[in-house]
Parts: C-alpha cells; structure tokens; sequence
C-alpha cells in the first residue's frame, strides 16, 4: 500500500528513512525522487545528501544543525507542497546500451554455479518458463521491449536498480539462492521486479542472461560521460537494452578498449509523471510483445 | 614522507569523515572506525583533526621516516616503538631522520591510529583520501599498505611532548566486553517484544568473519512480529526480507538470522531489515572490539545517541590536549 502519511524511521543518530509504502511500484519511487530533487531545490540546511530506493527516501543529516523534530517538519513540508505524484516532472536522461542476450559469458557463469554450488535451470529459460513466455526468443523480445527506470544505486557503486516503464514488459524472478560466488562485469540480470547490470566482477543473485560491453563506471574517466561522475546512472535516468549480435558485440568491445566508443544518451527529456500516467490507459497492459 | 618497512596487517590511510556525498551512488563513507582517538591523534601533530593518518588492525606497520617529524600513536596500544625504544601512546613524538617506528600486536583493543605531522597527501579521491579496498579507490593505489611503498606526507609544524589528557581518551574495554549504544529502527517493529529483550539481553559473540564492511554477531535466533511474516510477496520470502531500501551507517542489518553490523565500508542498500542502528558515538567501541569477545546492546533514545555524539566531537579538541 502506499501510505496516506509517509513514515519517518529514525537510522541512529544521523539518518532517517522516510518509507512512502510497502509495496514496490513505480509511484513509490516517483515520490521518493520528487521529494529528494524537492530538497536539493530547497537547499535545507543541515542535510548532507539522500539515498532514494524503491518506496523509501534515506536522508543523512547532521544533527548539530537540524534536529529529529526540525527535520521531520522540514520533510513534511517539502511533501506537501510535492502536491499528487502526477506533479512530478523529474530530469531523465535516455541510455542505449548495446546487449548481447543468451551470451557465452552469462551461460559459462551459471554453467559453473551449477558444477561448484547446485544445479539448477538455466536462467533464461527458467525466467522464460515462470513467466509463462512462450521460449527465450519472446524473453528477449519481452526485456528489451521497455524502457527501464532507474530507481535507486547500491549494492556496489554504480550498480542500477531498474524497473520496466511499460507493464507489458514486467516480468519477475526469485533470486539465487545460495547466491552466487562471481558474475562477469557488465552482466544484465534480474530478481524480484529489478532489473541490474553488475558494473563490476562481484557476488550476485539475480537471473543472468545478457551482457553489455560498455562500462558504467569507470575510475580512470576516459570517456567524456564520466567526467562529473565516475558511475554512468543516477536515479530517475532511463536506460534501453538494443540487442546485438556477437560480432556487434566484439566491434563495440573493440571501440571500448581503444577508447573511442561513442555513449548513446539522450540528454534533453524530462519524465512527467502524468504523462507517463496517461500513456498507460491507452492500452492493454497484459498484451505481451 | 614515510617508507613501508613492513606493512602489518591492512594497514590503511584514512581521513575523517571519509568519503561523504556518494551514498546515493553507493559510495560509502570509509574513514576511520575509531574517529575519536583519530582525531587526537592528528591533533596531537599539530594537524587539522580530520587530515589523513593510518588505521592499523590487530598487528601494526613498521614505517622508516627519512626527514625529521613528529608523528602520535592512539587508539589501542600496540607497544610502538622508535629505533627499538618504547614511545608513549597518547603523546606527539620527535622522530629524526632515517629512524623507524615499529607497531606490535594489539593486547587490548584492536585499532591504532598513527598522524605524521602535515598529514598523509596521498591523491584524494571523490573528496577523500580515504581507502575504499573493495573497490580499489582511495589510500594508496587503493589499497592497504604494501611493504616498499613511499608514502607522502605535507609539511608539518608539530612539537613533540604534548599530550591527551587522560580523561578526554577514550576507555579501551581490557575484560573483553563492550556495551554498545543502539538506537531502535528504522524496521523495530518487524522484532516482537521476545525478539527485542532476547537482543538486548544477550552477550553477543563478535564473529571472526568481521571487516572494515560488516561485523558479523553470533547469538540467539530473532523472533518477528506479523509485518515480517505476513508481507507483500515482492518482500522476499524470509522474515528478514524487506523491499530494497537504503541502509543508515551503523544499522544491525539482519540477514537471514544472522545480525551484521554494516560499518564504514558497509554497503549503501539491500533488501533486509535493520531493527537497530549503532549511532555514530558508539562506533569507536566496535572499532576496537576484537572478535570473540562480547558485545551487550544497550538501547538509548535518539536525544541521548546525539548528546554522547556531541560529546565526543567536543572533546576531539585542541582543549583536550595539555
């Protein structure tokens, strides 16, 4: 549900969680945004910086300048005058990445989970199989046919929390359990309603079925995207999945390593809530593409 | 400058309050756990209270200085010693050139800090100097110190001979027990009223699987209220699963049944519930806890967590030093 009043949950001494809800949609996290792009705006003073995730806000604070209640106030104020979801107007930028679906490197990955941990289906055609998709050609067609929103960071730096923007392309997993020991760097996965890409070699426990060979972080800063932040998303940008053949892939490899990739992002959009809103009564959202 | 004789064990650089502003991109702090005996520390030499020094665990370095400086040990005492002399702890020190300074092993407490008059002026990275090893940022190429390496360090102007007043130091535990503040929330009311006195009446064993990202605590199962047991399915499906949502510094972050305390080099978001949160004032007490030694929480009110905190932060003074 979402909550008629937002919850503050102090985190010690120093944070807060501002919880919109309980559940996982997209208007939690519309609210979540709003309210952090409505206190960067604000310019409050005493708050260091905020943490949006799925339906919930976290808010570092320092309490030599800004009290608990003072804050409280301060917050309930901004949510007031955030006015209906349908209000929020966010910056959005649109990301292409090049994918390769069903890749080699993927398939090698859950090929050894299953040698060294326990067996178990492959990803694609297990996540195919519980979503009720006829094989892995509609997955593909399936994931790759939204936008997806990116609604928070965490996990490692960098690393995109992403939900599909259109419903025909929702589809859900369970995460690994145990999780796994390694995924490749650049990995698209999924769990729960997520989708991730893993911007380095970590530990994991989404689905895997897909690789992009374009980096989303990138410590050293050589190419021009990265040069007022070394990860590639913030929350509230989109990112688009454009399937690629394996020499697509090699090439675009290629074009990294000797660093003259080009990134693909669209750079003048801005995501209106109730334009978003409008677009989905127009039409049936069960259709599968 | 200072030259890496041997290295201990992670040795790193730090600075305070670390790498602040990223949370959102899943940066975390790093910084030192004990910042209150890294603060004196720096003042001690002379140093603005936050400038750069070393973070030693269980076994300390030994650093050769090839110019005249002035350096402090604090935190846990590691018996320092220059040229094979004994040195005090809370106290700056004159070291002349070509001499080294050699740490030991830790009998009480489990972190010292060492300031270098100027500072350590390794290359700051997002804002910091402070290392982040997992993701290989910060510090010294990113990671802890490697015996060999040559560690730059800013002009300084400190005197040796000052000291920290001993009642502005804080008590290191020699009985192998520590009563750490928590703070109820942000997810309390997934606990039930057994879960919360079965918490806060346990003597919490400090796992050996600990680190610089989460302090691991081995003792009694949790018990859970209906919020944790009767949930929407994209929860997940262990009582302890909760929506992804962003972890505050110092939260008992309960995975499964185990609770992990997630410190500075902790992760920024996941999907379990936090019952507790260990407030800032509190973590120079983990800081200095060794494993399989005992932890008993004990809950205060968010005024009293703020007030120790101010506390601490007036005593990291130039007043406290005589």
């Amino acid at each position: 549900m979402i909550y008629p009043q937002p919850k503050f949950l102090p985190g010690g001494d120093r944070f807060v969680l501002i919880e919109f809800g309980n559940e996982m949609n997209l208007e939690l996290n519309f609210m979540a945004q709003g309210l952090a792009s409505a206190i960067r705006e604000s310019g409050t003073r005493g708050i260091v910086e905020t943490a949006p995730c799925f339906a919930s806000l976290l808010v570092h604070y320092d309490p030599d300048i800004l009290s608990f209640g003072d804050l409280q106030r301060e917050m309930s104020a901004l949510i007031r005058a955030l006015g209906p979801s349908d209000d929020i107007v966010l910056d959005s930028r649109l990301f292409y990445l090049p994918t390769l679906y069903r890749d080699p490197w993927t398939r090698e990955c859950v090929e050894d989970y299953c040698a060294k941990i326990v067996k178990k289906e492959p990803d694609p055609e297990f996540v195919a199989r519980i979503n009720g998709l006829a094989d892995v050609d509609q997955l593909v067609r399936v994931h790759s046919g939204t936008e997806y929103w990116v609604a928070s960071l965490g996990f490692w730096p960098g690393l995109p929390f992403m939900m599909a923007l259109d419903p025909r392309s929702v589809i859900t997993a369970p995460k690994y359990n145990p999780p796994r020991t390694w995924t490749p760097q650049g990995t698209i996965g999924m769990g729960g309603a997520s989708t991730a890409i893993y911007p380095v070699a970590t530990p994991g426990g989404y689905q895997i079925f897909a690789r992009t060979p374009v980096p989303i972080w990138d410590t050293a800063k050589r190419f021009p995207v990265f040069e007022d932040s070394i990860v590639l998303f913030r929350a509230g940008d989109r990112v688009k999945f454009v399937p690629v053949t394996l020499e697509e892939y090699r090439a675009t490899e290629a074009q990294v390593a000797a660093g003259t990739y080009v990134y693909n992002v669209v750079e003048y959009q801005k995501f209106a809530v109730r334009n978003y809103k409008a677009w989905l009564d127009t039409f049936d959202h069960g259709k599968r593409f | 400058m200072l030259e890496v004789v041997k290295p201990g064990l992670e040795t790193s650089i730090q600075d305070y309050p670390g790498r602040i502003g990223y949370w959102a991109q899943g940066f975390p702090p790093s910084g030192p756990m004990d910042s209150w005996s890294f603060r004196l520390a720096n003042l001690l030499v002379g140093n603005d209270a936050g400038d750069a020094g070393l973070e030693c665990q269980f076994v300390g370095p030994s650093l050769r200085f090839p110019r005249d400086t002035v350096i402090a040990c604090c935190g846990a005492d590691m018996k320092p010693t220059v040229e094979g002399a004994p040195i005090p702890m809370w106290e700056s020190v004159a070291v002349k050139a070509g001499a080294t300074l050699a740490l030991s092993f830790a009998a009480a407490g489990a972190r010292t800090y060492i300031a270098v008059a100027g500072g350590i002026t390794t290359p700051p990275w997002l804002g910091s100097r402070s290392t982040f090893h997992k993701a290989g940022v910060g510090g010294m190429e990113g990671h802890a110190l490697k015996a060999g390496q040559v560690v730059p360090t800013g002009a300084g102007k400190g005197k040796p001979g000052r000291r920290v007043r001993p009642e502005a130091r804080p008590a290191i535990a020699t009985d192998k027990r520590w009563i750490i503040e928590v703070v109820a929330g942000p997810n309390d009311d997934w606990i039930d009223e057994a879960g919360h006195k079965r918490f806060l009446e346990t003597d919490w064993k400090l796992s050996a699987k600990s680190d610089r990202t989460g302090f691991r605590l081995e003792g009694p199962d949790w018990s859970f209220t209906a919020k944790a047991t009767d949930k929407a399915p994209e929860n997940g499906s262990e009582p302890s699963n909760i929506i992804d949502q962003g972890y505050p510094f110092g939260a008992i972050n309960l995975a499964g049944q185990t609770p992990i305390i997630l410190v500075n080099d902790g992760p920024s978001m996941g999907g379990f519930i936090n019952p507790y949160t260990v407030p800032s004032a509190a973590f120079w007490k983990l800081a200095q806890a060794k494993p399989a030694e005992r932890l008993r929480f004990k809950a205060v009110s968010l005024d009293e967590a703020q007030a120790l905190r101010h506390r601490i932060n007036t005593l990291c003074n130039d007043a406290s030093i005589i």
